[in-house]
């Protein structure tokens, strides 16, 4: 027996350095790695100057196009992330102050993520290479239960979200796979859609007040950023668009930007701008929101 | 409490050291820890099935003593019947009722009626079918006198809950386990240490290799109507790999921990893929169960004595059953069905018992020919698992039509953002690693062990699915 008990503690010692070392091994490659995702881009940058930010779900990263901003003079950068919630988003302006950067306006796209408190997983597991490192994300996610699991166990943190930040991704970010998420200064362009939009049911969706937006008013006010907060459009076939009318009355500083298209040629899907519609939709926002430059 | 839970990785040294420590001294101690072990870890699942247990024990245990006492055959044969029909009836109510009843008004519909049966909403008690054929087993070899009726309930009901086993197998005979349970079994450093290599190897089995081609093969069977032929052969592959990985890896575990308590159990899976025909298949997959229905149906059937055509009927309806035993909806009966004509061939020109002895490979005709027969067996397998795991047999056609007339062969890019042949690198490494130690239960022992054993914990803790928790297969059977 005392033999089988120490080649038990053999075994636990051997994979409490496996465990390490893996750690290690993936930290090292995630720290290194700048073109898969925003996040690692945005971790992996410092002292950036932009005059617009464009933050939010994929109803920011396939409606924005900088491209228009930056030829009348703002240098600007599209941060959406598909499947963001706000949660994420104000980590990542977090992150920005963190990294020091410079940004004179944030537009913040705020409109079905405010039905949810929730934060999205999927991004969420993006930030984790990180959490040892940066003190922003450390102290962001202090409150998750597991939180000192995926802080002090070795390696446990990429084999709970492994699903995002396991063997394949970390191998894709080691071999410098890029990625086109960079590409159009963070603007990814959809599809046309079908000749006919499956209409979107808002008919379960209530505005509440949101944490995220909240902590990205308050990060804003205390970094003087100019902060617009915005809706961005739903196809004219969405059931019950009286949702945007209960977000103002939640929020009555989000400004109304849901109808600013509405021809169905320029959808993707019902929520989703396709290309020409988000350079339409582009030209919109910018137009009543700025003056260009040069 | 699964095997890969951390629910588990506590209870496992806890009874471990509750077993050599408090209880190693006498048989009877240890007994009744593995036994308070069993109860707790069924009854993690729903404690108001251990009733259930307790009264299928209870019920073989007095059946079994009537049995050996009865004075004529009548008798011994009514008490037979009367352990079988309950032991059976349970099965039935809980896991067949309502396939019956809801075929049986499809039926009626079908001449013109309208039946409204009354379906039962019922929770199928994890391991039934598994703790059940335990039963009847020894009921049936007290019955033929293989045995004598065991006197001591503990022991008989260690027999039967013994945790390892419970819920999925392997299907242990009272011959081989319960004269292991009679006796204090003493520490041996050499199969404790053989138990924690397949307790490792089978978690690499099931969270590496099963996890990671479940995600492949659930999206391509969710969604083959729209899969080209490429992705749909995958999907047929990566969910052959993903059942084996699965049930192979349990039984791995199973096995593994019951060596730590001294205990042998029944070897389950013996490389199955590297058949060379269906009935060599046969012999290497859930072996506890193929032989059960040998020994408990097809032999007093008659087995292989008569004419072909009652060797035949004996063969279909041991596959038929073996298929419904699996679960009840009719995917698993076709399942059964195809395996029986698969093995057709091999008894009408008997050639069924052709490939029983081992092979090596080497640079010449007759190892082609050899790669060839495994290539084609394990071909046959993958298109008979497609019923297995198709939702209906509709589905499983439709599958196997779009597989060989959609003529497409590029890498298709899927919903669950991967590319459909991402995983291809690590199923080939995996079956080069099972051929290359497929004399042995595992790999990690011998040579160079402890870096083997760093690169399965490695494996588990790199390449393993976690995020993604699936449950067992054949828990749900």
């Amino acid at each position: 027996m005392k033999k089988f008990l120490l080649f038990l503690v053999k075994g636990c010692a051997l994979l409490l350095v496996t465990l390490v070392l893996l750690d290690v091994l993936y930290t090292a490659v995630y720290l290194q790695s700048d073109s898969r995702s925003k996040i690692d881009y945005l971790y992996n940058s410092k002292d950036k100057n932009y005059d617009v930010v464009f933050l939010g779900s994929s109803r920011v990263n396939n409606h924005f196009v900088p491209e228009i901003f930056n030829k009348a003079g703002y240098k600007t950068f599209n941060f959406g992330i598909t499947r963001s919630r706000l949660d994420e988003s104000a980590l990542m302006l977090q992150m920005m102050v963190e990294r020091n950067y410079k940004i004179k306006h944030l537009i913040l796209q705020v409109d079905l993520n405010i039905n949810t408190n929730d934060h999205s997983e999927a991004i969420r597991s993006l930030f984790m290479p990180y959490l040892q490192t940066s003190k922003t994300i450390r102290e962001y996610y202090s409150d998750l239960p597991e939180y000192n699991q995926l802080l002090y166990i070795p390696f446990y943190r990429y084999m709970h979200y492994d699903a995002r930040i396991g063997f394949r991704e970390m191998y894709y970010s080691a071999i410098h796979k890029k990625t086109n998420v960079l590409e159009n200064d963070g603007f990814h362009p959809l599809l046309n859609g079908p000749d006919k939009l499956v209409p979107a049911d808002l008919s379960k969706y209530y505005p509440k007040r949101n944490k995220g937006y909240e902590t990205i008013k308050a990060i804003c006010k205390k970094n003087n950023i100019h902060l617009i907060a915005l809706t961005t459009p739903m196809c004219m076939e969405t059931i019950n668009r009286d949702y945007f009318n209960h977000i103002q009355k939640v929020y009555p500083e989000i400004l109304r930007f849901e109808n600013a298209v509405s021809d169905d040629k320029y959808f993707s899907t019902c929520g989703h701008l396709n290309k020409d519609g988000a350079i339409e939709y582009t030209k919109v926002v910018f137009n009543a929101l700025f003056k260009p430059k040069k | 409490m699964f095997f890969n839970s951390l629910h588990f990785a506590i209870f496992l040294p806890i009874v471990f050291i509750l077993y050599w420590f408090v209880g190693g001294k006498s048989k009877i101690n240890q007994n009744y820890i593995l036994i308070l072990a069993s109860y707790y870890f069924y009854s993690c699942w729903d404690w108001r099935f251990l009733f259930l247990l307790v009264f299928s024990t209870l019920l073989d245990y007095v059946s079994a003593m009537k049995i050996e006492k009865s004075e004529t055959t009548s008798q011994r044969k009514m008490w037979l019947w009367v352990c079988v029909t309950i032991n059976l009836g349970f099965l039935g109510v809980f896991k067949y009722y309502n396939f019956f009843a809801s075929s049986f008004a499809e039926l009626v519909h079908s001449f013109g009626f309208t039946a409204s049966p009354i379906l039962l909403k019922l929770i199928l008690p994890v391991g039934i079918s598994f703790y059940t054929f335990h039963g009847l087993s020894y009921i049936i070899d007290i019955y033929y006198n293989r045995i004598k009726a065991e006197k001591n309930f503990v022991d008989y009901s260690l027999f039967v809950s013994y945790f390892p086993l419970l819920v999925a197998g392997p299907i242990e005979r009272a011959t081989h386990l319960l004269p292991q349970l009679k006796v204090n079994r003493k520490f041996e450093f050499q199969k404790a240490k053989e138990g924690i290599y397949q307790i490792v190897w089978g978690l690499v089995k099931k969270v590496v290799i099963a996890d990671s081609c479940a995600i492949y093969a659930n999206d391509i069977f969710n969604h083959y109507n729209s899969m080209n032929s490429w992705s749909l052969i995958l999907g047929a592959v990566y969910f052959a790999f993903q059942i084996y990985g699965d049930f192979s890896g349990y039984s791995d575990i199973a096995l593994g921990t019951s060596k730590l308590f001294g205990i042998d159990l029944l070897r389950n899976f013996n490389y199955p893929y590297f058949s060379r025909d269906i009935a060599e298949f046969w012999r290497k997959w859930h072996i506890s169960l193929s032989s059960w229905f040998r020994d408990y149906l097809y032999i007093p059937l008659g087995g292989s004595k008569g004419n072909k055509l009652f060797q035949v009927r004996n063969t279909f309806i041991i596959f038929l059953v073996s298929g419904f035993w699996h679960g009840a909806n009719f995917t698993y009966v076709a399942w059964g069905l195809i395996n029986a004509l698969y093995f057709l061939p091999l008894l009408l020109l008997n050639q069924n018992r052709k490939n029983v002895d081992d092979f090596t490979l080497g640079f010449n005709f007759d190892s082609v020919r050899t790669l060839f027969s495994i290539l084609t067996t394990f071909s046959l397998t993958c298109i008979a698992w497609i019923f297995f795991r198709s939702k209906t047999i509709t589905d499983a056609i439709l599958y196997i039509k779009r597989m060989f007339e959609n003529h497409k062969f590029n890498s298709e890019y899927f919903r669950i953002e991967r590319y459909s042949n991402e995983l291809l690198a690590l199923v080939l490494v995996f079956v080069i690693i099972e051929w290359n130690n497929r004399h042995k239960l595992e790999p990690i022992s011998g040579k160079w062990s402890w870096v083997k054993l760093s690169l399965c914990l490695a494996a588990i803790a790199a390449l393993g699915v976690f995020s993604d928790y699936k449950e067992f297969i054949y828990f749900q059977f």
